[in-house]
Formats: C-alpha cells, structure tokens, sequence
C-alpha cells in the first residue's frame, strides 16, 4: 500500500513537471522559467552557497517568529481558563487580529523595526499567534469534563487539573494550530523580505523579478516549499512522539490535515 | 446491624432548580432514607432513569442535595452549595463510574498511580501495591499499554483499581460492568468480590442487574422510579464465598431474585 502511495505521487509529480515544461516552451523561457533550468539553478544556489545564506535567514525569522508569537498564543488559554469573562471581553479583539490581514502590516513593522530581521520577526510572530492562540483556545475548551470530575474525586487541586487533564488533552490542539501556522510563518517572513531586505528567499524572489530572472524566482519558491515540508516533518516527528497515546486512526485524519 | 455505621442517609431529597418563570421541576429523589455499616457491600437495584446515578453523585459530593441530611462516619456532609462541596471528601469516597475515565495519554500503570500522584503519596512501597492490584486483575504485562490498546473488561479493571490503589475507606460503583459482555462481567464480579475479600471496603454497588446485585450484596436496596424512594430492603442470605458464575443455582437465589422482582416493577 505504501509504495503504491509512493509510486502515484511520483505519477502526479511527473504530469505536474510535464505540464510546466509545456508551459514553459509554449510561452518562452522569458515569461516561464523550465523545470529544468530552476532545477540546475537550484543545485547550483545550494553548492554555491546561495540558498544557504538566503534560506537561512528565512528560516531564522520564521523560527524566531514561531517561538515569541507561540509560545504566548499556546500560554494564554491556559491562564484565562479559570476567567471566562476575560476570554469574552477579548474574544472581539482576538477575532479582529486573526481576521486582520497581517502582511498589510508589514510596511508598518518595516517603518517601526527597520528594515533588519527584527521587522520580519514581528510580522511573523503576528500571524502565528493568532492562529496558534485560537486552536489551542479550542482544545482547552474541548476539556472532557467526565476527566475532571475523576480527578477532582482523587483529590486533584485546581492546578493539577491543569496540568494533568487540560494540558495533555490540548496537546492535539496545539499541533493542529502549528502545522497550519507553519505555511503563514515562512509565508509571512518571504513576504516581508519582498518588500524590503538585502537578504533572504524573498530578496531572492524580488532580485529575480526585478531582473526578468523568473529561474529565480522559482528557486526561491522553491526552497521556501521545501522549507514548509521540513518543517511540517518536524511537527510530525514531533507529534507521533507526543501524541503515540492515540489510537492510529485518529492521528491519520491529523496527517492529511495539511 | 452489628457494625458501626458508615454512612447514613435520612429524608435525602433532590430537585433541580427551577428556571426563571417555570413551574419547579419534580423531585427526582424524594425522602430517601438507608444506611450502609463499615464494611458492607450494599448494592442498589432500581429501573433506568430512576436516579441511581444522581444518589451516587450527591452521595460523592458532586452534586448537591436538596433536601435532608448525609451522616458520613460521623460527619454530617450534606451539601446544599455546590461551591461549598468537596468532591471525594478528601480522598475518603471512591467513585468507579460507569465510563473508566482513564486518562487516553497515561499507560495502565500511570493510570492506577495517577491518584498516588495527584495526592503526593507515591513511594516505593505504593508501587508495589499498585503492582500487586494489577496482578491481582490479571492486568500484567499490560503495565504499558495505552487505554486505547486494552479491551473493555481490562479498563474496567484498570479504573476499579486506580480507585482501590488509594484505600478510600467507602467506594461508590455506578452500572461499573454493564458496557461488556456477560462473560467478562461475571469475571469482573469475581474479581470486584475477591478484592473486597481481602480488604472489608464499604462498598455502594448500583445496578438494573438483579442478578449482579445479588451475587455482590450482602443487602440489596429496591429503588422506585420517580420520585426515586427506597421500596425494599432485602438481606441476601446466599453465603460467602460466592461463586457468582452459577449464583443462580445457590440455594434461596431464587426466592430472592423473585421478590426483587416484583418490587422492582
């Protein structure tokens, strides 16, 4: 079963790869890079350095941005959940930031962070808060109250319920709001470069169309999907480690959750 | 009753609050009144709906009562402020549910210490004891599974011993065995029987199942359905040890079974 997943994959990479060189030829390498020349750029940029340094800086902002915009995002519901009322009053709010488009901030965290990684950061740890924040938010208020009660019959005091029956239960939760989180992080981080940096996968991308090099600008993307992939590998290793109490079943549905 | 009283319950009533602008709703337990002495395993027979779960959970101090009056070993518990209760009184109430409640990310082991645990008191010697209870049930070599992993008459064993595990002088079970199959429950009547043998808990057993309450009983109480008032009392005279697989060919099985029958209806 599991080769025949792989052989199909490889089936639908092959027709994608076809369809692009078809596009490429038919259009001109002027408008449509070939899958082959971002191919052999691609490895170039990785032997000589190129992706390294660009992907790198990437990279950090995003994982920079994950750590101060989730750690937060997966603290808060926790503290709040004993002030239900205080959720309520921010709820509007917290609505408001998750429906807000974030990179429409990004001009203003260039003008008030600079033009450094600091800018990137920020827009990143932006989008992932609230995304994180309202998953994590759910898997506290999924809380089995049945659990509690047990608990509370064994003599269990408000914070061992916390740690022991609302923490563990959300777990889940908060890898479901990472592995979404994790395309807008390293999203958010390239769309911020475009807009104004010397270095980075988007800098890559805003050279590269700046100077008709769409290679480039492929490679970029490229990388920066791959980027997504080994992250989201990551959060999987992750999760099967932490969540191995699950019966299998349920943790496919997660797997193809993205 | 020769022994001391472990609990008393005089006049107990409950209702639920009425909503804004509705007629109050009816009494769900009505002028209950029985008592339980230390050591006794009392169990309850009543139809479904008749409140057996409510009784247990005003009795665990998870629920309020609304009317009457709760004698604990001595201590009047009656709770009318639900802020006010302690559910498990200090740990001195078990509670085996009809749902083993364990928890899904604990392994069977972690699952019985998980009390020890919450309650500070998790030493070499409580590891063994926990040891001893699983192999008492027959959970060994299971110490490492997921509840996910084990079947429906090895979690029962799993919940009843994580609330044995902490030596809670009275044990409340609501319906504990109903959801396996007849062949596994009358395994886990055995055991539930051997267990107590060992160590004399006061145990309330509540059940639909005549025949379950009378291999367990040493006293069966009859619920009516609602308002839910005890209908009868009835010692059950079949001696100890049972053997509760063929407790229907004991002598005075059936005579007992037929009374409870009829007051059950």
């Amino acid at each position: 079963m599991r080769w025949r997943v792989w052989f199909d994959r490889l089936i639908v990479l092959v027709i994608l790869l076809a369809a692009w060189q078809g596009g490429s030829l038919w259009l001109g390498n002027y408008w449509l890079s070939s899958p082959w020349a971002v191919a052999t750029r691609f490895v170039a940029s990785l032997f000589n350095g190129e992706l390294a340094f660009h992907g790198g800086y990437t990279i950090n902002e995003a994982l920079a941005g994950c750590v101060i915009g989730g750690v937060p995002a997966v603290l808060l519901p926790f503290l709040l959940r004993r002030q239900p009322i205080v959720v309520a009053i921010l709820d509007p709010f917290m609505v408001g930031g998750y429906g807000a488009p974030k990179l429409a901030f990004a001009p203003l965290f260039i003008l008030w962070f600079g033009i450094g990684i600091e800018s990137k950061i920020a827009l990143v740890a932006a989008v992932v808060f609230f995304i994180v924040y309202f998953s994590t938010l759910s898997g506290v208020r999924a809380l089995e109250p049945k659990l509690v009660q047990m608990a509370q019959m064994i003599g269990a005091n408000e914070r061992q319920v916390g740690r022991h029956i609302v923490f563990p239960g959300a777990v889940p939760a908060i890898f479901a709001g990472f592995r979404i989180a994790v395309p807008y992080a390293i999203g958010g981080a390239v769309i911020a470069e475009l807009i104004s940096s010397n270095r980075g996968l988007g800098y890559l991308v805003q050279t590269g169309a700046m100077n008709f090099d769409t290679t480039q600008v492929f490679v970029a993307i490229l990388a920066a999907t791959i980027i997504v992939h080994a992250f989201i590998a990551v959060i999987d290793v992750g999760e099967r480690f932490l969540l191995r109490w699950r019966p299998r079943g349920a943790a496919l549905i997660v797997d193809h959750g993205t | 009753m020769t022994a001391p009283l472990m609990l008393d319950i005089k006049n107990l009533g409950k209702r639920f609050p009425a909503r804004a602008g509705r007629e109050p709703p009816p009494w769900i337990i009505q002028d209950m009144s029985f008592s339980v002495g230390a050591g006794e395993l009392l169990t309850i027979v009543g139809p479904s709906g008749a409140g057996k779960s409510t009784l247990l959970n005003i009795i665990a101090q998870i629920e309020t009562a609304s009317a009457g009056e709760i004698v604990f070993d001595g201590e009047r518990i009656t709770g009318a402020d639900q802020r006010a209760l302690h559910p498990g009184l200090n740990r001195r109430i078990g509670y085996v549910t009809q749902d083993d409640n364990l928890l899904p990310w604990r392994t069977t082991i972690d699952n019985v210490l998980f009390p020890l645990e919450v309650q500070g008191t998790l030493d070499a010697a409580a590891r063994v004891r926990a040891q001893e209870l699983i192999d008492a049930v027959g959970l060994s070599g299971f110490e490492r599974y997921y509840p996910h992993e084990l079947s429906g008459g090895m979690r029962k064993r799993a919940a009843l011993i994580r609330t044995l595990v902490y030596d809670p002088p009275m044990i409340l079970m609501d319906e504990p065995f109903a959801a396996v199959d007849a062949q596994t429950r009358t395994q886990l009547q055995e055991d539930l029987l051997r267990l107590w043998s060992l160590k004399r808990k006061t145990i309330i057993f509540v059940t639909h199942d005549i025949t379950e309450a009378i291999a367990l009983g040493d006293r069966a109480l009859v619920l009516t359905r609602r308002p839910a008032h005890i209908a009868a009392d009835h010692p059950i005279p079949i001696p100890r040890p049972r053997n509760v697989k063929d407790i229907f060919t004991m002598p005075g099985f059936a005579s007992i079974y037929e009374r409870i029958r009829a007051d059950v209806q």
